[in-house]
């Protein structure tokens, strides 16, 4: 941390290139870590950037096929009926900025780059109308913001004396486990000057990535000692009320 | 206290848990029931992803049913062998449920089919219940009306494999209770329950056995298939969170110790009414989830993994 902010200060120090403006970035913590107590994380990010400018910050989580479904009323009941598959989505997205996004760059440039869950490039191979797709995909950015698994922060990066600046990302207890991807912008009058990468990872820790690794991993032992500790713990339940 | 389950990939605060687990386990202890189906739907209420409530439930009322059916095999009011044939259909159906949930969940109906197995049983079950207490209760007014006829002989009598089944004073075919034991083993699979508010009817009205022997024999088949379930759910699906049943096994088996004590102080019938009105209310809390119109009509699903 203290060598992180100490570059920081190294960065200032070097000469002024005006041609080649930068931006830098890093996280209070380049891990997160799910053990027992785990209730969510929030992580501050902070930067400096060479002069003034406008500043987009995206985190995406990690990519994986995601279905969405929706219901249908059928006879009355409400059943799941079409889906959609989506390749290679990402399970988290946040994206925040120093103002409002759209009057930062063209729309052009920020679907070129992907900034904002809408303009994320869901693929899907669904064969049904790009209208139904369309509105599976809105389905799964509506769904992915219900669990706070996608979110925003517009305008939440403060900056000081338009050289530093910060903002804190937070992620939920249901945070799913991978390698992660924060990418921070500097756009100067509607056009990209500079983009910094720092990988984020998430795991889990102690007991809980050891029950969940034995459970998938040596998934016949780990039923079998579930069964064990049900059993003991119901026999004794009966022998200590038998007693008392 | 937040604590984090490591299966469900949630943080759910523990005293909640145990705390449910307690109120299910009074109830369970007062009734003789195993309380799976009021657990299941609870948990799934509660935000938990369906298919480790169902997974979790099995494990759960592994530990609620082993005391019972120890307490009842010491007083001898266990029928082994009528156990035994229950049990190898409890085996099937169970290794079938839990084939039949594997798939479910991977063209994603395995909450409309949670859903609508509780509605259909619980509400056949609930009804019963309240009528056949109801009926119970007026004759106990009334000692002047018609007794039933305790044994009926029908097409089931004429099966072939007859067995004896001494402890149970019955001569039948083998084959009912293979089948009675298969059809709750599903269920198990499918609810997340023991199955005994199928079982023990059946016991009682379809098999012809004496209630002396009907809860102790369901007791011991439980035992046995919700092992079953447990295991093949946490070797085909992953979905048996050790840290969410253990906290819900310390909660009930303190609970329905408290709940057996309540229990024992009230009158028969007035007991099966009441757990007749609340299995009724269970089964119109879930219809209520399959009929209301969905605030957001599209979900998330899994593609295998969860």
């Amino acid at each position: 941390m203290a060598f992180r902010i100490l570059a920081l200060f190294v960065l200032f120090a070097l000469p002024f290139e005006a041609a080649a403006q930068r931006i830098v970035a890093d996280l209070s913590s380049r891990e997160i870590q799910i053990s027992t107590g785990f209730t969510g994380a929030e992580l501050l990010l902070f930067g400096a950037t060479e002069g003034a400018g406008d500043i987009i910050v995206t985190v995406e989580g990690p990519h994986r096929t995601e279905v969405v479904r929706r219901k249908e009323r059928v006879a009355g009941i409400w059943v799941n009926g079409a889906s959609v598959t989506f390749e290679k989505a990402p399970a988290y997205y946040w994206v925040a900025s120093s103002r409002t996004i759209a009057d930062i760059a063209p729309p052009k440039l920020l679907a070129q780059y992907h900034i904002g869950a809408e303009r994320l490039p869901l693929v899907s191979r669904s064969a049904r109308p790009p209208e139904v797709v369309a509105a599976f995909r809105e389905a799964f950015i509506r769904n992915k913001q219900a669990i706070e698994l996608f979110g925003s922060g517009e305008g939440g990066i403060t900056t000081i004396a338009n050289r530093l600046f910060r903002t804190t990302i937070s992620f939920p207890a249901n945070v799913p486990t991978g390698e992660y991807q924060v990418t921070v912008y500097l756009f100067k009058n509607g056009r990209l000057v500079s983009r910094d990468r720092t990988p984020l990872a998430v795991h889990r820790t102690g007991m809980e990535a050891q029950i969940f690794d034995f459970a998938h991993d040596e998934a016949p032992w780990y039923g079998a000692i579930a069964i064990a500790i049900a059993l003991v713990a119901g026999w004794l339940a009966g022998v200590i009320f038998r007693r008392s | 206290m937040q604590i984090y389950l490591p299966i469900a990939e949630m943080s759910l605060d523990a005293l909640l848990l145990l705390g449910l687990g307690g109120a299910v386990g009074f109830l369970s202890g007062m009734f003789g029931v195993g309380g799976g189906f009021l657990m299941t739907p609870l948990l799934i209420f509660i935000g938990v992803p369906p298919a480790v409530a169902v997974g979790t439930e099995a494990n759960q009322v592994v530990a609620a049913s082993v005391s019972g059916a120890l307490a009842h095999w010491r007083r001898g009011n266990v029928d082994f062998r009528m156990g035994a044939v229950l049990l190898v259909g409890g085996f099937v159906g169970s290794t079938l449920g839990v084939w039949l949930f594997t798939i479910l969940r991977e063209i994603g109906q395995v909450d409309f089919a949670i859903a609508v197995c509780y509605v259909v049983f619980l509400g056949i079950v609930g009804a019963l219940m309240v009528v056949e207490s109801v009926r119970a209760w007026f004759r106990s007014r009334n000692p002047q009306a018609p007794k039933r006829k305790l044994h009926y002989h029908t097409w089931m009598h004429g099966l072939p494999l007859k067995m004896r089944f001494r402890r149970s004073k019955l001569y039948i075919s083998a084959l009912l209770p293979f089948g009675v034991g298969v059809f709750v083993g599903i269920l198990a699979a499918l609810m997340g329950v023991g199955g005994g508010f199928v079982m023990v009817p059946a016991m009682i009205y379809l098999l012809g056995m004496p209630t002396s022997v009907v809860v102790g024999t369901s007791l011991f088949q439980i035992v046995f298939v919700t092992a079953n379930v447990t295991f093949l759910q946490a070797v085909n699906n992953q979905t048996v969170d050790i840290v969410l049943a253990l906290l819900l096994v310390v909660g009930s088996v303190v609970g329905a110790q408290l709940g057996a004590r309540m229990g024992a102080r009230l009158r028969g019938e007035e007991v099966r009414i009441a757990l007749g009105l609340i299995v009724l209310a269970v089964c119109a809390r879930v219809a209520w989830t399959l009929l209301a119109q969905p605030e957001e009509l599209y979900s998330l699903g899994t593609t295998g993994r969860h």
